[in-house]
């Protein structure tokens, strides 16, 4: 009974995001043209380095890892900075705080809808697109099973990310440029546009050490990682589920404290 | 006196797209697409004088702003001929803007950030206003409203009412020949209301520009307007002197009454109870329409208080609408 | 009524942006954060850029240093379309809203008047990173210098200015006709980090795709080729300035094309 009222917003939010079928097209068009500049760009650089292994990492290899990085962040994008930060300046907050459901409880499942169209839409299609056409250099075993609970993981700590900064906006006027600093931080730190892998050596280290990389960078390598030895394994789970739970904690407190804040003072 | 706007014959449709309702539409609707059309206006005449203060009224939806946009020349007729001070609108825009001043609804057009005369002094350029005419204006806006406080106010932090006055006197800030007001008034407490129709009565006496006004509101007409215009569905059905159809409709009010009971079927019963009279529903109202002349509110009221268990009541003056549903139920000679 | 000439419309464009300045100075904590915000994307581009090509001596016959002059270049040449074409973003909110009418009853030109109304500062910042990088670049490579080289490079730039402006102007007008146009906006936005790339390193279907059909190329490779290797320039380089002035008004022609359509249909 309690999931009902969640998949009510999902269904809510699965008929919304069908009303813009040429968003969709346009979506697909401008992957594509990324996809082609990443696979030319890549393909030249393997093509200087004069060897088939850079970093411990193949064309192939690289190019699954930013194909699927790069569907992987359309799934998981749910421009949540914007949401919360115009929801708040226009007031509309108040009415979503008066839902009987924790706020960033509510906004997670009302995005879920486009969690559903989106897999089905833009990331599956891309995951077999690229098992077909690399031949089966996507190992296929277990390691699917470890990349969707690594998945899981990462929607989880990106969207306590994007909360948290999302709360930032009940601060300032600000919104673009507290989304554009997020966007392109995330983007760069988590291994996103380029594999952690080709990070140099103390930034490597740096990034180990940050939130970011449980998003893209960790379940990318166990899906890359047809046999990964027990201890990889474990590592990148449970530095993963860590994460998770500070990043969650964090949000909420920070979210808590901050609405006090607020409210006190008749923001 | 001399024509300044003429319309010949002016339709305008548009093409809607149907959607489809629930998750089965959705995809259906991603796949194909059903376009109607739809006729905004349809078939309109008139010719309106210089110096006129014309009413231009209609129920939500019934093509007032579509005209409107067509005299701005913001859009172009689908069929028919429009003249603004001798202009064809759409294709000379630039030069028609220059003849005509516009406030649209609540939306400001003056720069938000900015203190009212800011906002003047960049309209002042882009009308290319000289400098001895741009004084006098002031002069003139000085002596009708207390203007001073509102110059030096960024526009954000001004009131409805204030913000709605600094539209207006933007608007006639370039002594345009015509100027169209749609919905003033909306929202504005009653002195504010009288205020700002005030303002427009003396800037038509002083320039005597055309004022084309549409509102909901009748209070505005009565105050301001000799002449009106009433469509509905795209469709004129009245132009004539507001006298004329005061003589028609003057003399009615509507009361309105809240009681037990579903209103429906309450108000069917009340049609029982009161043969000859107009009685209509809604969510939260029964309206019966009295002719003031045939039957006091009292006695229908009296009467109603004896079937009927009433809870509340209010009394209206004649709406827009009523008018309307008036005009098709009757006609008007 | 006076003739409304080019001294009319600076005139005014000087009075309009004065006035978007001062409205901007009272959210002086969003600009500083707008600010901050860009620079970080720039920074992150940087590193980016220094993370895939350090370890490279050249990349396609391109040296390293070559590569960061097409960075710079490109960063340039996108100053003006930030700075003077900014309001396009807000276009689909303006034409959403129904706000747009406003800008229809001004007897004035009613793309100018629209564009005029929003001066972005933050790209200031931008043209400084990218100037920054451009002049070190230019030392590195040893380019020399002369004022014909100069005015090269102001004449190409500009050039390569258009393309992109025009480019935006398109995009952002499709949202007369669509209802999600940020997906095309912001593709056609995407565009501008595909530009930094010598157009060689594409296969021959793709770099005639990237020079005909979605003319990024010109943004900076064929423009800055001009000074960059004096010694071989290809005639589409020679042609940049005829066809960056041919898209750009192609792409008001549309605009202004849209802007008339749009009316019809906002209440």
């Amino acid at each position: 009974m309690k999931l009902k009222k969640y998949l009510t917003l999902t269904r809510a939010g699965i008929i919304e995001a069908l009303q813009f079928r040429l968003s969709f097209v346009v979506m697909v068009i401008g992957n594509l043209l990324y996809l082609i500049v990443v696979y030319f760009l890549w393909k030249a650089i393997y093509a200087s380095a004069g060897t088939d292994v850079v970093n411990g990492m193949t064309f192939t290899d690289t190019l699954i890892y930013l194909v699927l990085a790069t569907a992987l962040f359309n799934f998981m994008e749910m421009y949540t900075v914007w949401e919360i930060g115009r929801n708040i300046q226009s007031g509309k907050i108040v009415l979503d705080l008066l839902k009987p459901m924790e706020y960033r409880k509510y906004l997670f499942w009302s995005y879920s809808g486009s969690f559903v169209t989106q897999f089905f839409l833009t990331f599956l299609p891309t995951f077999v697109a690229v098992a077909v056409v690399t031949h089966g250099a996507v190992p296929m075993g277990i390691n699917l099973l470890y990349f969707v609970i690594s998945v899981v993981m990462a929607v989880s700590v990106n969207y306590s990310i994007d909360f948290i900064v999302g709360t930032i906006c009940l601060y300032t006027e600000s919104i673009w440029g507290i989304n554009i600093m997020k966007q392109v931080v995330v983007l760069l730190l988590s291994g996103a546009t380029i594999p952690i892998a080709f990070f140099p050596d103390t930034l490597r280290t740096v990034v180990n050490f940050l939130p970011f990389q449980s998003i893209y960078n960790a379940p990318l390598s166990l899906l890359l990682n047809g046999s990964p030895d027990t201890e990889t394994l474990l590592t990148t789970l449970g530095t993963q589920l860590i994460w998770c739970i500070v990043m969650m904690a964090i949000s909420k407190v920070f979210w808590k404290v901050s609405l006090r804040q607020i409210t006190v003072n008749g923001g | 006196m001399s024509a300044i706007i003429e319309i010949k014959n002016v339709s305008k449709e548009f093409r809607v797209l149907n959607r489809r309702e629930g998750l089965k539409g959705s995809l259906k609707d991603l796949f194909s697409r059903d376009y109607k059309t739809v006729r905004a206006v349809d078939n309109i005449s008139m010719t309106i004088q210089q110096g006129e203060i014309v009413g231009y009224l209609g129920p939500n939806g019934a093509g007032k702003s579509t005209t409107i946009k067509m005299m701005t020349g913001v859009l172009e007729p689908t069929s028919g001929e429009i003249l603004v001070g001798g202009n064809v609108p759409y294709k000379n825009r630039t030069k028609n803007a220059q003849e005509i001043g516009v406030v649209f609804g609540q939306r400001s057009q003056l720069w938000w950030a900015l203190p009212l005369v800011e906002s003047f002094r960049i309209l002042k350029d882009i009308y290319q206003i000289p400098d001895e005419k741009y004084e006098s204006i002031l002069k003139l806006y000085r002596s009708l409203v207390d203007i001073e406080p509102l110059l030096h106010k960024p526009v954000r932090q001004m009131s409805l009412g204030q913000r709605t006055l600094s539209d207006i006197l933007a608007a006639f800030l370039h002594d345009p020949k015509t100027v169209f007001l749609d919905e003033p008034t909306i929202g504005l407490d009653v002195a504010m209301k009288s205020r700002i129709r005030t303002l427009i009565h003396a800037l038509n006496k002083e320039r005597n520009t055309t004022v084309i006004l549409t509102t909901h509101d009748m209070g505005d007409v009565d105050a301001l307007c000799r002449r009106i215009v009433i469509i509905d569905k795209g469709r004129m059905l009245y132009d004539n002197d507001i006298g004329h159809l005061k003589s028609f409709f003057g003399s009615y009010r509507t009361l309105k009454l809240r009681m037990d009971g579903g209103l429906k079927e309450q108000a069917k019963l009340v049609q029982k109870e009161l043969p000859g009279f107009s009685v209509s529903a809604d969510d939260e109202w029964i309206s019966v329409l009295v002719d003031e002349e045939k039957a006091k509110i009292m006695d229908v009221l009296g009467k109603l208080q004896h079937s009927f268990n009433i809870r509340d009541m209010q009394l209206e003056e004649i709406s827009t609408e009523d008018v309307i549903k008036k005009i098709y139920e009757e006609g008007v000679q | 009524m006076k003739r409304k000439g080019l001294g009319f419309y600076a005139k005014i464009y000087c009075k309009i942006l004065a006035q978007d300045l001062k409205s901007k100075m009272s959210y002086r904590a969003d600009f500083i954060i707008s600010t901050v915000g860009m620079i970080c994307t720039n920074i992150a581009g940087f590193i980016s850029f220094w993370i895939l090509f350090r370890n490279f001596p050249s990349i396609n016959g391109w040296s390293y240093y070559e590569m960061l002059f097409l960075y710079g270049f490109s960063l340039v040449s996108l100053t003006p379309v930030q700075c003077f074409f900014d309001n396009n973003w807000s276009l689909r909110q303006n034409v959403y809203t129904g706000d747009f009418i406003k800008y229809c009853f001004r007897p004035i030109n009613t793309f100018f008047y629209y564009q005029s109304e929003v001066f972005d500062i933050k790209g200031l910042g931008q043209l400084a990173f990218g100037l920054g990088t451009l002049i070190y670049s230019w030392i590195k490579i040893g380019l020399g210098f002369t004022p014909l080289m100069l005015l090269k490079t102001v004449v190409f730039m500009i050039t390569a200015s258009l393309i992109m402006i025009a480019m935006q102007n398109a995009a952002a007008a499709t949202c007369f006709w669509i209802q999600n146009s940020f997906y095309v906006l912001d593709l056609a936005f995407r565009f501008k980090d595909y530009a930094k790339y010598p157009i060689t390193i594409f296969s021959p279907v793709f770099r005639f795709i990237f020079t005909f059909l979605m003319p990024i190329a010109f943004i900076a490779y064929y423009p800055s080729l001009v000074i960059l290797r004096p010694d071989k320039v290809p005639v589409l380089s020679w042609l940049s300035p005829v066809i960056g002035i041919a898209f750009f008004w192609l792409s008001y022609k549309i605009w202004m094309h849209g802007a008339k359509n749009y009316s019809g249909t906002g209440s």
